[in-house]
Parts: structure tokens; sequence; C-alpha cells
């Protein structure tokens, strides 16, 4: 299956709804770029990749500037890859594990790193992140360490250090 | 109501911390599973953007020791990918011997621990010990047993002159007859023949829907292995390198133990061949390139399967976003695929065939 | 009273499995004498009394940690092996970290290294068999103990514990910028650059020796990491960069060594321009010298 008849019916169902272009490593492989208007195009493109039998690699997401969040999902169709892009401001998106059980993972992960909800995911526990720590712990700068006691574990180990080398 | 069984998190036969609740009926077969994760959760990812670029390359060595050479390899190529940087051909042919060295450890170290869990101490010993010759090699070429510490931004950071090369040689003629051995060895021991055999089915269509990768792939009879698949590095370069998967569709443990063995004696293969014909060249192009904004995604072929990374870079020290698959983030869900249904005795020993890598996935 | 029989017993607590594969080598391959000193691996907790610790401790493993150590009974000797368990090692500083393991228990033993060499890791828990022995007997734990186990050697090529040619060091601080866990800091004191380099947070990755300008600092193959607990804080590498007068200004430099000069002026005489004055100076006389 080429790369083009994909790329093809991707554009035939999103219309303008999505910008797409490609890029290609100095081995030859070739990667595709979606980026997609609204979140809710998301649907039909799990579709897309279901009925090419293709699998979710991965899903990243990261905060940007203004507080919303991008969410990129990384999927395998018959050997290339293909990033579909979109965002949202409302810290919530649909999921699209009941489509692709391969997306599993990737949504609970973006969930308790970033709080940002997949409505209608079926497993609500946490996957990685222990209770004591509240979701979202990703959308900090600054290590937790030192929010909380105003120095990092760093300083206060080489405090140590300093203080031995001063005893003599 | 049948009975509950905890496993874990802190046990003998668990190389690393992993919680399992099980319950099983009277006659010792799982009915229900539940796997509580977490206990290796550093916050890789938070870390990798606290830090620059020339220290993320110690750090994402450290997310799993046992693949420790892929994690910095993709790295490297995301950033590569990005700056649109030509490594020369040297340091590509030393990028592959490196890979495929610590693929030839790794895959004997889960060798190793499934006849650990057959009991089969002999044959424990004896991989250990052909293991031995791979951690020398790693110790006295590039100077730790585990973290090779191998790639740079534009290349690699050490060299091989003729000594080393027979050196290398040496070490694989002593060892390529140990490995044929214990391979017909494991095919044909009654113990692990009766323990593995039938154990932890994957059949082939849940593996394809799942989407696993490496050799439990392998073993059900899929060949995802990104050499072959979206070659890269030496691979793409001299397309003889890349390894002859041999079909396999046991779809049990013993499959993915043979399917191992196969990648060990391709790698060597691999070793051999890129050795005796070294490209002239240099090794790197500079040390401390600038690194453009951008974003890429790419991805290799870890001992367990295909490794993924994306990268995210604005122009300044420090990464803005990296997140990495690894190969049993997909592998762990075919875990409750092969355990329910078996027997509460086999659960470490069908972990083990997926050759989980906690560390990698937990970050 | 017969010495009691070391039983062992292994807790990962996040560790990136390095240590765990070196242990696991250490304790099943004949050549690194483990089993020499009659070591029992054992399945329970309960009866063990020898507890080998790795990793960095992660908030989800230490209400577990806390829980096992409170099924232990005394005597008992407690081992950390590789840098994680000791400081935290390159994970420090994450939200996710709670260590390092002696916040939740006493730890005798301390091995460094990243991981930490087979030889290592046997003659921490030789050393931890000999404390274990002296607390069941009721003498007083020794804080210093002498290598017990011989006849090991590390290749050339080994990265071992970091060393600094001091005279050709210029305190660029490339060293401390490249390190991935913050094992080196190089601070002024006075006159001069004190470089400290703190073995136990070390990774053992050779980023500084690979990166460093001047080929000052460097990996030597010293792989004897296994110290007591007391001297933690203080099994450190430290020099001073003695700095220089300017003889224009008299201003307080560093001299830039020869090394350095050599890269930057490739045709010039390095030794003529060695002399003692500081950069500001040195400006001003090479544009006299060039556009006067």
């Amino acid at each position: 299956m080429s790369t083009s008849k994909i790329i093809k019916s991707f554009k035939e169902t999103l219309v303008d709804n999505c910008s797409i272009k490609e890029d290609c490593d100095s081995y030859g492989n070739v990667s595709a770029w979606i980026k997609l208007e609204s979140k809710d195009s998301m649907s039909s493109v799990a579709n897309i990749v279901k009925s090419f039998k293709g699998r979710c690699i991965v899903a990243t997401a990261y905060k940007n500037s203004d507080d919303s969040h991008t969410i990129v999902y990384h999927f395998d169709i018959d050997g290339t890859i293909f990033n579909v892009e979109m965002n949202t401001n409302d810290n919530m998106f649909f999921s699209i594990t009941p489509t692709i059980p391969s997306a599993n993972w990737a949504e609970r992960e973006i969930r308790e790193m970033y709080g940002v909800e997949p409505m209608g995911h079926p497993d609500t526990d946490r996957l990685f992140l222990d209770y004591s720590i509240a979701k979202g712990v990703l959308n900090e700068y600054i290590p937790l360490s030192k929010l909380q006691r105003g120095v990092s574990e760093t300083d206060i180990m080489w405090k140590k250090v300093k203080k031995d080398i001063d005893n003599g | 109501m049948g009975e509950k069984i905890k496993i874990g998190p802190f046990h003998p036969e668990l190389e690393e911390s992993v919680y399992f609740k099980l319950v099983a009926d009277e006659e010792g077969i799982v009915k229900e599973v539940e796997i509580v994760n977490g206990f290796i959760h550093r916050g890789m990812e938070s870390l990798v953007t606290n830090k620059n670029f020339m220290q993320n390359l110690i750090l994402t060595e450290r997310v799993c020791s046992l693949c420790s050479n892929n994690h910095p390899f993709t790295f490297v190529l995301a950033v590569e990918k990005i700056s649109n940087i030509k490594v020369p051909l040297r340091a590509e042919a030393l990028r592959v011997i490196a890979d495929e060295v610590k693929r030839v450890a790794s895959n004997l170290f889960n060798l190793s621990m499934l006849s650990h869990l057959t009991h089969s101490h002999e044959l424990m010993k004896d991989t250990l010990e052909a293991r031995e010759y791979m951690q020398d090699l790693k110790e006295s070429i590039w100077g730790n047993r585990m973290d090779m510490s191998v790639n740079l931004f534009t290349g690699v950071k050490y060299d091989l002159d003729d000594k080393k090369i027979d050196f290398i040689l040496n070490k694989l003629s002593i060892v390529e007859p140990k490995i044929k051995e214990l391979q017909s060895r494991y095919e044909n021991d009654e113990t692990i023949r009766e323990r593995c055999i039938g154990v932890g089915i994957l059949p082939k269509d849940k593996a394809l829907e799942l989407g696993v990768t490496g050799p439990v792939a392998k073993g059900s009879g899929i060949n995802r292995d990104v050499r072959v698949k979206a070659p890269y590095s030496l691979y793409a370069i001299r397309p003889e390198l890349q390894p002859y998967i041999k079909h396999r569709d046991g779809c049990d443990v013993l499959s993915r133990a043979m399917a191992r063995f196969d990648d060990v004696i391709e790698a060597i293969r691999i070793i051999k061949d890129v050795v005796s014909d070294m490209p002239e060249g240099k090794t790197y192009l500079e040390k401390r390139p600038h690194i453009p904004k951008g974003e890429s995604v790419v991805r290799t072929e870890a001992p367990r399967g295909e490794l993924i990374y994306y990268l995210k870079t604005d122009g300044t020290q420090k990464p803005v976003r990296m997140r990495w698959k690894v190969p049993t983030y997909t592998n762990w869900e075919a875990l409750k695929v092969m355990i329910l249904g078996d027997k509460v005795e086999n659960v470490t020993m069908i972990l083990n065939s997926i050759d989980p890598c906690i560390s990698c996935t937990e970050r | 009273m017969s010495k009691p029989t070391p039983k062992l017993f292994r807790i990962n607590t996040g560790s990136c499995n390095g240590c765990d594969v070196e242990f696991v080598a250490t304790a099943f391959v004949d050549k690194f004498q483990l089993d020499k000193l009659g070591v029992e691996l054992v399945e329970d907790i309960s009866q063990a009394n020898i507890l080998v610790i790795t990793g960095p401790l992660t908030a989800r493993s230490e209400p577990f940690l806390k829980d096992y150590i409170s099924r232990l009974s005394e005597p008992y000797a407690v081992v950390g092996i590789g840098t994680c368990s000791v400081t935290s090692g390159i994970f420090r500083d994450s939200y996710a970290i709670n260590g390092p393991t002696d916040k939740v228990v006493d730890v005798d033993i301390n091995i460094a290294g990243c991981p930490p060499r087979p030889h290592s890791i046997a003659e921490g828990i030789a050393k931890g068999i000999k404390i274990l022995n002296q607390k069941a007997s009721g003498e007083k734990v020794s804080k210093k103990i002498d290598m017990i186990l011989q006849g090991f050697e590390a290749p050339k090529t080994f990265r071992g514990k970091i060393s600094l040619h001091v005279e050709m060091c210029t305190a660029c601080r490339t060293c401390e910028t490249v390190c991935p866990s913050g094992a080196i800091n190089i601070t002024k004191v006075g006159d001069s650059y004190e470089h400290k380099v703190w073995h136990n947070t070390c990774c053992f990755c050779g980023n500084c020796g690979f990166f460093c300008p001047t080929g000052a600092i460097y990996n030597t193959n010293d792989f004897d990491t296994s110290k007591h607990q007391d001297e933690k804080y203080s099994d450190i590498n430290l020099e001073y960069i003695k700095t220089d007068v300017c003889s224009c200004c008299k201003e307080v430099y560093k001299k830039p060594t020869k090394g350095l000069l050599g890269k930057a002026y490739v045709y010039d005489d390095v030794n003529k321009l060695n002399s003692n004055i500081c950069p500001k100076c040195r400006k001003k006389e090479n544009f006299k010298r060039m556009y006067s």
C-alpha cells in the first residue's frame, strides 16, 4: 500500500480541516505530519487508521505557553509513521481506545501526567503515577522538590560535602 | 470466589518490582489478573527537560541498562534528523557494532533467566558464562559492562584500531560455537520443553491487534523488525546487514526463546561482517553542534522490539519535549492474554518470556 | 558464638536494572568469588540477615520498602549497590523520587558505580558480612575495613573514579555543565578555584573526560568504591586551581593552559603569548601589535 494512497484517504475525509506534510530522513524513511484544525476530527482519523489495519504506537502531549495542550498521536500504517497533531484548551479530548485498542496506555498516561481527560476511556485506574503525587505533574516547570523546600536535593547534599571539607 | 494470590512487589524471581494480584480457582488456573505498576516510575520525561543535551546523552542510557545503547542511539538519530546532519560512514559502522554487541548480551541474560526459572542450574550458569565474554568485550573496548556511552551527536566517542578488532574477532570466535551449542541444549532439554511448550500462548491475530513487536511478535510469526521494515544507519546503506528472520509460529514461551537465539546468531554475523570491512574516515564531525528548532520521530530496533522517540526542540540547550515508547509498553497488554487461563506457577515464566523491561516502560 | 550464615535478600526500589543484572552475574558466575563467602539467597525477607538494596527509592516503592524492613529481625546488615541507592544518582530532583535509601533505613556499606563491577559488589557484600558478624557477636562495628577479596584488576580502559591533572585545568566549567548527575562542583574560594568531584554521586559515564577541552579531567581505572556509610560525604577528589596576578593591571586571573593557547593561536609562538597578562590586557596588547 503506498503512502500517497493513505494520505489521499485522509484528505478526502478531513477536507479542509487539516494540513498535511511529509518528511524524509537521510535513510529514505518517509513520515507524514497531519495537523488537525479541530480535535473532533480525531474519531474520523481513528476510523481511517483502523480501516488500513494500522496501530497506534504511542501518543505524546505537552503544555503550551497559553495553558492549552497539544496531543500528537503516532500511528504506524503498513510501516510508515503518521503523526496526527491536535490541540485542546479545555483539559479533555475524546478517547480513541474503543476504536484502536493499542492507544490504551498512551491516553491513560496523558491523563495522569497532564490532567487532560480522555473521555470514554474504558480504564480509570492510575498507570504509573503513585497516588501520593497529584496528577498533572508534567505541567510544572520547576522540580517539585525545589518547589516544596525552596532548595533542591542536590543543593542539600552538596552542603554536607562542603561541611566535610571545611571540617577537614 | 477463588483463591487470592499476591506476587511481589519484591520477589527473588522477579528481576524488577511489579505487583501481581491474582485470583485462581481450585486447580490453580488463573481466572483474574490485576497488575499494579509504578514502582520504577522515576519521572524521566520531566528530568530530560531539565537537563541539557549533553547530559541527556547519559540520562537516556539509564532508562534501562539492558537496552541501554538503543536509547541514546535513537536520541541522537532524532537530533540529527532535526539538525540535518549526515554522520560519517565510519561512525555509522561503529554505532552498529556497539548496538549488536549489546543485543547479544541482553538476549543471553533473558535466556539465562529462563533457565533460572525452570531450575536448570547448569544451563543458567553456562549461559551467564557465555555472556561474560561479551561483558569483557564491553569493559575492554568501551569501559563499562552495561552503559557503554558510545553515541554522540555527530558520530561516536570511540574508535577501533587493528588490535581491538582482533580482540573482538577473537572473543566472537570463542563465543559463537558456545551459543550454537546452547541453542541446541535449550531446544532439546526435557525440563525446558515440559515447562515452555504450550505455555503462555499468544495467537497471531491477537498479536497483530495489540501491536506487539520484537521477539514476542517473531515467536507468533510476525516480523516487525525495524532494521528490516524501516532501515536506519548502516542497515539502510548496506542492506545485506539486515538480519534474516526465521519464521516461527509456536506462539509460546519456547518459540520466543528460539527467536531470541536467532537474533543473537544474526547479531554475531553482523558484527563480524562490519568489523572485517571498516570504512575509513572520521568518527565524529563536531562535539557540540548547534541544534535548531524542530520536531522529529525516529525508531530503531531494541533487543526487545521497536523503540520510538519523539523530540521537540526550540534552539535552546534543553529539549522542549522528549517522549519515547519502548517495546515492553505495547507487549505488556499481551500479558493479560497469555496469563489468563494458564497456571499460577507459570506466571513468572510468562512474564520473563516477553522480556519485560519495566524500567523502560515506566520511565 | 558461631558466625551466622549470611542470608541475602535483594530489593529493587526502582533501579534501571544495571545493578540488579550485575548482582545476578556476581551471584552465579564463579570467578567473582561470592560462593566462597558462603552466601545463601533466601525467598522470604523474614529469613534474611543481609539486605541488598538497589535503586533511587521511588515514591511508590517507599511504603513497601518500609513494610519489608519491618519484617527483618536483628541483627542485620544493609548494603546499598549502585550510585542510585547512595545519593539517588542521576535521578535526583525528580517528583517521583523520595530517596536516597538512607532516609528510610540505616545503611552500612555503600557501593558507588553505575553499575559497579561485580568485583566491587562482591567486595561490598564481603564487608557487609563482616559487619553482620560483628553485630551478631556484640563487637564494635568497624568503620574502616580493608580490602577483603584480592586478585582483581580492571582493564586500562575501564571508566573508574575521576581524577584531575591540576596544571592542565583552566576552570572553564565544561565538566560541570556536561555532568549529568551533578558530581562536579567548582567554586571560587579566595583567590583559587576549588574543583570537587564527589565519587558517591558520579555515574562514571566519561562525559567530563570526553568534553574537556584540555584533557585535564579523566577517568582512572580505580573501581574500589565500597565504603562505609560514614565516608559517604567525604569520598571526594579535591584539587585547587591557582590563579595568577596580571603583570599589567595587577588583577587576579586564571592563566590559560598551554593546551588551550595552542588551540587558539595555531601560528604564533605559544610561549611568547603565555606571559603573565590577563585577557583584557592581552586584547589591548594584540590590538596594538596588529593595528598600530
